[in-house]
């Protein structure tokens, strides 16, 4: 195929799947379903448009790999078959590391295709002539041109869009299956929703069987837009689109207070995260000019590159100069290869604007408080949205837009992912829900997955996100399962041997488990490997982390606090599952009454369980690792020596795979440590709550504070509640907390100050701020007012309002040419 | 000349001007089609054929004609225009587009007037001869090419504006509206045509394409371009202004606008502050690039006249500024809803006036591509303008058919009663403060962002753009008020409610105008612009 037809093929494939859902879900609003409360067509027609999606993006990602040649070069196939699957060490010769190239290194017949390979790896997306090309992007749609900006809708496909998109519409669509089955309750007339208390009984409502299948379609459809997108601007669109159909879903039980606060919530957190992302925009369009991210064909890049073109070359370095008053300043690459400078502040501050968008959409520190109030909605929707994709999309744009990133950027980003995932991994060990545990899992998760990026870990970084869309969608399924089998019981210490009663559900579960955890047995050391897919990316995002730290020493704690996290990842999620599945049921009544769910419900399951035991295989060398390599962005295979200002290195892959110490490499070193601390976690969450030898209890008591600290979440609700919410309340607290430890002769005198303090507040909010406001609406009501006696509706006026007209006109042309 | 010559050269001039004029000509003939029906009694109650009908062919023939012409010149790309009928009127792009716009206008007004009922089928004929008549006017207007084709063309457009404010011959306040603009649109046309006979007298010329040549003439001589002359010229100028500041009702000349409006039906009201500010506007525009003259001969203008010319785009923007705050403010306290869109059709034609304004400025310095954009965003904003602001007028005339009440305070909880009705009229308003994703926005955003290039030229303008934007925020309280009444405010029990479903046949209205109104300010910025920006190549080439 010529590669513009392949061009057209993608695009028209990856555009049919991107629309259907829309088309679904316009068919689901609109079609009145209302009439019908009873059946399940809305969601027939929602698993069709999503299936029909995966087949598209399947057979998009097939024909990609075919036709670029991809497949061919990466022979992973006759690998399988060749090979044993217990074939030994697959480290990659040092050699071959070099070039970032980690296809199939050890291959007899791969070395044909070696040197083309390897120039192939080093040039990232940017190819030689002589390739075939890989990326692909184009305009559906130019929606506007203000000067020199356009804005469009397009599209930039490319290996990480094709496995995105895959992803994506495979997980949507075995959740949209298991929706089916878990929301089938509201297929009636008469809801009647436990939880709302109205008057002496419940509320009771019809159904809305069909619009949650119609909010899940119109999310669908947004997120697989936010992938496919090919420019800021239409990702912002989208992003904004993710953010309201999550609020509808948060809050789709909208008769309970605490979801449509928690939607809420997310909503107005998300737009403090969303301010920065628009400062961000603003920066670009002011210093750059566009909006799209980097453009293919050489031809029209000359004429109208990128945003990534223009900061970096073919190499993927920027060019920093120092200006005559001492600033630094970076030098970007216009349209006919003009130049222009713009401050490296500046670039900075674009940067970690439009990070700012993505702390709030994959709830990072400090914008985190959202995603545990957000499992509030229907659990298909915890484990789609809130788990698996959206909050990914924020580690989604971070990868995309990596090249934008300068050093400084990137560290900040990795602080906040280390300081996130250690935070909620942490507050996870206390958590009661079983969805809250797996919402704060996923936090942490989203923690490592920035961390990864900040470090220099690109491909681990988004490894990490598409292995965990996999096992947390899965664990999410399977909790829905339980609190399904459990008639909406959510609390573990009510659980406790379900193992008999849902058999399916536990063991599914337990395979989600071994993957977060990262439990396996390598094969350097037994001659047999057996990995799930969690084990080769947080193995590659802590190598990562050694590497950086090897590099620059100062950043310890970038190394450490993934460490830590590993081992408390695996302490809290077999916590989870000894709480629930084994051992001796807690509440006789709930376990009585468990029952293993319908087939529409575990069959999702079992694929799930699958891909997060396969998704990664072989680590790598494997074919995921090698997709995503693919689409690296150029240069991050050799690193980045340290630069001005910061002096920053990031390192390559190189680095990650360098002897450390005698035959092992960072990557070994790393590994080692990591399985050490998931197994040691493991093993005392075992002893706590698997054999019982421990007592949970004993130690509660022992560490109180803490304890209660880390129950209340380190306090960020009470913080934002305190900061944001009610400032005058801390004021009171203050007070108060000065009445107890002052002699109590004060206390009259201190509340009589305090009531002094909000009577004056008030009086000067109503009489001066108010009064103020008032003032002037009094005012432009009043100047309203008396214009209106102008109309006297008095003829006679009216005409000789013409002369005065003419003359108050002709006065103002004479003033004005004095 | 002999009598022969002369013959020859009217006729061949015919022939070129008349396939030109076939817009036109086919209103003509429906006038007199609606006519001859009336006469022989076949359009009566229960024949097949019904005046609406007459005339909507009518339109839709005209329509289609016009389109081809528009066709052609965006085809052709830089067609530099023709004269018509021996250079009174013009036929160029700009003609074309405005033949389109407003042919465009009156099939939803006349919709509109089908779904609402007013006028009955007895006094059908009456009714659309006056608008069909009207429109004949504004199409004049916009391709007049000769200050007599002006003054005609605003004449012909006012005077059947005048019977059909008038149109509900039962009500007083209709009555006395119809006067109280006879009588101003009287005073106003006086003066005009006093501006035009000193400009005449002036030049030595009333054709159009002439005056700028004659006017550089004057400017290059300074014993001719001082004292009297300039006087003479800057109050000929004025006054030939005021006749058009007449028709968009602005400030100071605006008086007859609130009440003619309330006194008229909603349905006439609507044409009057869409189609007809399109007719002024466009010919507002055609003056004032007159008095600029060809853009190509910018470098050799003189600088008396380039100041001349600054000097008209500064004055305008005054004008402009205080028309929208006065248009604005005067709104607060109106309590029906026709009064205040009366006044917000002054906000709004102050607003588009900021255009004009940009434009002249531009221009009297050289810069022909800030030009372009000053007209980019005045077309935009109307073709805008045109939906938004039939849709608010439309809902009002729905409204009123079932709660028989233009009173505000009638319309509280609408959106109870008429969900359909009120969303549509929550987007209409939306979109006339300006506030995205309505089509309101990308149109004030194109116009302001032209005032603020011009005001790089002369910092004076900085004032007008500030209270531009002002004025956006000005006007959210009185516009939100409507829909606080419609979505907050209690009714009465014993107020009357309208119930219109969506899917209807009124409901089809308000959904396609208020479609229309959000598309385009999303997805069809583009083509809303590329149709804008191609008219201005074609004005501007």
């Amino acid at each position: 195929m010529e590669p513009d037809q392949l061009k057209n093929w993608l695009s028209l494939l990856l555009t049919i799947a991107w629309l259907l859902p829309l088309g679904g879900f316009a068919l689901e609003i609109f079609a009145g379903f209302w009439s019908t409360r009873l059946k399940k067509t809305a969601a027939y027609i929602a698993v069709g448009c999503i299936g029909a999606g995966f087949v598209c993006s399947l057979t998009a990602l097939c024909s990609w790999g075919m036709h670029t040649g991809y497949w061919a070069e990466h022979d992973y196939l006759t690998k399988f078959f060749q090979e044993t699957p217990l074939g030994g060490d697959h480290a990659p010769a040092d050699g071959h590391a070099a070039d970032g190239h980690h296809g199939s290194e050890h291959d007899a017949h791969h070395d044909e295709h070696s040197a083309h390979g390897a120039e192939h790896g080093a040039h990232g997306h940017e190819h030689d002539e002589s390739k075939y090309p890989t990326v692909f992007a184009g305009r559906y749609y130019q929606l506007a041109e203000f000067g020199s900006l356009q804005l469009e809708i397009g599209y930039y496909i490319d290996s990480l869009t094709l496995v995105m998109f895959t992803m994506v519409t495979l997980i949507a669509t075995c959740i949209h299956v298991f929706a089916i089955g878990y929301m089938s309750d509201e297929l009636t007339e008469d809801y009647v929703d436990h939880f709302v208390h109205v008057g002496e009984g419940h509320l009771h409502r019809p159904g809305r069987f069909y619009r949650f299948f119609a909010f899940l379609s119109l999310f669908s459809f947004s997120m697989l837009g936010l992938v496919i997108a090919g420019n800021v601007f239409m990702v912002f669109i989208f992003w904004e689109l993710v953010g309201i159909c999550s609020y509808l879903l948060i809050g789709f039980y909208t008769e309970r207070k605490s979801a449509s606060t928690a939607a809420n919530k997310a909503f107005i957190v998300n737009r403090v995260g969303d301010f920065g992302f628009l400062i961000g925009l603003m920066i670009l369009w002011t210093s750059f000019g566009t909006f799209a991210f980097s453009e293919p064909s050489a031809e029209k890049a000359a004429e109208n590159p990128g945003l990534f073109q223009m900061l970096r070359d073919d190499h993927g370095q920027m060019t920093v100069e120092i200006a005559d008053d001492g600033s630094h300043q970076v030098v970007l690459t216009g349209p006919e290869g003009t130049h222009k400078t713009i401050p490296y502040y500046l670039l900075v501050a674009a940067g970690i604007g439009i990070f700012c968008g993505c702390v709030g959409k994959s709830a990072q520190f400090p914008l985190q408080t959202w995603l545990p109030d957000a499992m509030e909605g229907p659990t298909p929707v915890s484990a789609l949205v809130h788990s698996a994709t959206m909050v990914a999309a924020g580690v989604y744009l971070v990868g995309r837009f990596y090249p934008m990133f300068t050093p400084e950027v990137l560290v900040t980003i990795a602080y906040i992912g280390a300081i996130t995932l250690f935070m909620a991994a942490t507050i996870a060990v206390v958590a009661t829900d079983i969805k809250r545990v797996l919402a704060y899992s996923t936090i942490s998760q989203l923690g490592y997955m920035m961390l990864s990026l900040g470090v220099g870990g690109w491909v681990a970084g988004l490894l990490h996100l598409i292995t965990h869309a996999f096992f947390k969608s899965l664990m999410f399924l399977c909790s829905g399962s339980v609190i399904h089998g459990c008639h909406h019981e959510q609390e573990m210490p009510k659980m406790g041997g379900l193992r008999k009663k849902m058999p399916i559900t536990a063991y599914t579960m337990l395979i989600g488990v071994i993957a977060i955890t990262g439990l396996a047995i390598p094969g350097t050391y037994f001659g047999f490997q057996f990995a799930m897919s969690g084990y080769h990316s947080k193995d590659a995002i802590v190598a990562t982390s050694l590497a950086y730290w090897g590099l620059n020493d100062q950043h310890v704690l970038l190394f450490i606090l993934p460490l830590a996290g590993a081992g408390i990842t695996a302490f809290y999620m077999f916590r989870l599952w000894f709480y629930t599945f084994a051992g001796e049921p807690r509440d006789q009544h709930i376990h009585d009454h468990a029952h293993e769910s319908p087939a529409v419900m575990w069959v999702p399951l079992v694929i799930l369980s699958f891909f997060a035991i396969f998704c990664a295989y072989d680590g790598e060398q494997g074919p995921l690792w090698g997709l995503l390599v693919h689409s690296e962005p150029a240069g991050m295979d050799h690193g980045f020596d340290p630069a001005a200002p910061g002096q920053i290195a990031v390192p390559g892959h190189h680095h990650v795979h360098e002897k450390m110490s005698g035959d092992a490499t960072v990557h070994d070193v790393a590994g080692r440590y990591a399985l050490a601390v998931a197994i040691a976690g493991a093993i005392l969450a075992y002893l706590f709550y698997g054999a019982r030898l421990l007592n949970p209890a004993d130690v509660r008591r022992q560490v109180a504070g803490l304890h209660e600290f880390l129950v209340e979440k380190w306090r960020f609700d009470e913080l934002y509640d305190a900061m944001f919410v009610k400032p005058v309340h801390v004021i009171s607290g203050w007070i108060a907390a000065l009445d107890r430890v002052v002699i109590d002769g004060f206390l009259h005198g201190t509340s009589k100050a305090a009531v002094d303090v909000s009577t004056w507040d008030r009086r000067f909010d109503e009489q001066v701020i108010d009064g103020l406001v008032n003032w002037v609406g009094d005012r432009t009501f009043r100047v309203g007012r008396s214009l209106r006696f102008v109309q006297t509706g008095r003829l006679r006026q009216y005409v000789m309002f013409i002369a005065g007209g003419l003359f108050g006109v002709l006065m103002l042309v004479y003033i004005l040419t004095l | 000349m002999n009598i022969e010559t002369l013959f020859n050269y009217l006729k061949s001039d015919l022939s070129t001007s008349l396939p030109a004029f076939s817009p036109e000509l086919t209103i003509c003939a429906t006038i007199l089609a609606l006519l001859f029906a009336r006469l022989f009694n076949v359009d009566r109650r229960g024949s097949l054929i019904s005046p609406a009908g007459i005339t909507l062919t009518g339109i839709g023939v005209a329509f289609v004609l016009s389109v081809v012409q528009l066709g052609k010149f965006t085809d052709s790309g830089s067609d530099q225009g023709s004269g018509m009928f021996t250079g009174l009127l013009l036929f160029d792009g700009f003609t074309a587009f405005f033949r389109v716009f407003l042919l465009v206008s009156i099939i939803l007004i006349v919709w509109l007037t089908q779904l609402s009922g007013i006028p009955d089928r007895e006094d059908g004929p009456d009714f659309f001869i006056l608008l069909l008549g009207s429109t004949l006017g504004m199409m004049l207007m916009a391709s007049a090419n000769h200050m007599l084709m002006l003054f005609l063309a605003i004449e012909m457009t006012s005077v059947p504006s005048y019977v059909m404010v008038g149109f509900l011959k039962g009500r007083k306040t209709a009555s006395e509206a119809a006067l109280k603009y006879v009588v101003y649109g009287g005073g106003a046309a006086g003066v005009m045509l006093y501006g035009i006979s000193l400009l005449a007298g002036l030049l030595g010329t009333a054709h159009l394409p002439e005056m700028a040549a004659q006017l550089a003439k004057i400017a290059n001589d300074p014993a001719l371009m001082s004292g009297p002359t300039l006087t003479t010229l800057a109050i000929a100028v004025v006054m030939i202004l005021v006749g058009i500041a007449f028709k968009l009702s602005l400030f100071p000349f605006h008086f007859w606008c609130p009440d003619a409006f309330e006194g008229a039906s909603a349905e006439v009201a609507g044409f009057l502050s869409v189609a007809s500010k399109a007719g002024a506007f466009a010919l507002l525009v055609r003056f004032c690039l007159a008095m600029v003259g060809e853009f190509t001969e910018i470098h050799a203008t003189p600088a008396a006249m380039k100041q001349f010319n600054l000097q008209i785009g500064v004055v305008l923007g005054f004008v402009a500024a205080i028309t929208a705050t006065f248009g604005n403010l005067a709104a607060y306290s109106q309590t029906n809803m026709k009064r205040l869109l009366a006044y917000s059709t002054i906000a709004h034609a102050g607003y588009m006036l900021m255009a004009v304004s940009a434009m002249m400025i531009f221009l009297s310095l050289g810069d022909s591509n800030g030009a372009k954009r000053a007209i980019e965003g005045l077309l935009y904003y109307l073709m805008v303008y045109l939906v938004m602001n039939l849709g608010a007028f439309g809902i009002v005339a729905l409204i009123r058919n079932e709660i028989f009440s233009e009173q505000i305070a009638d319309y509280a909880q609408l959106a109870k009663s008429s969900p359909m009705l009120a969303v549509g009229m929550l987007i209409c308003l939306f979109s006339l403060v300006g506030i995205p994703p309505t089509g309101g926005f990308v149109g004030k955003f194109m116009i302001f962002a032209a005032m603020f290039d011009a005001a790089e030229y002369q910092p004076i303008m900085y004032a007008v753009f500030v209270v531009g934007v002002l004025n956006t925020v000005f006007s959210l309280f009185y516009y939100l008020n409507v829909l606080r009444v419609m979505w907050i405010v209690p009714a009465d029990e014993s107020a009357r409610t309208a119930e219109v479903p969506l899917a209807s046949r009124s409901g089809a209205f308000v959904a396609v105008l208020s479609i229309a109104v959000i598309v385009t300010g999303t997805i069809f910025v583009a083509p809303v612009q590329q149709i804008a920006e191609q008219v201005t190549r074609l004005v501007s080439s």
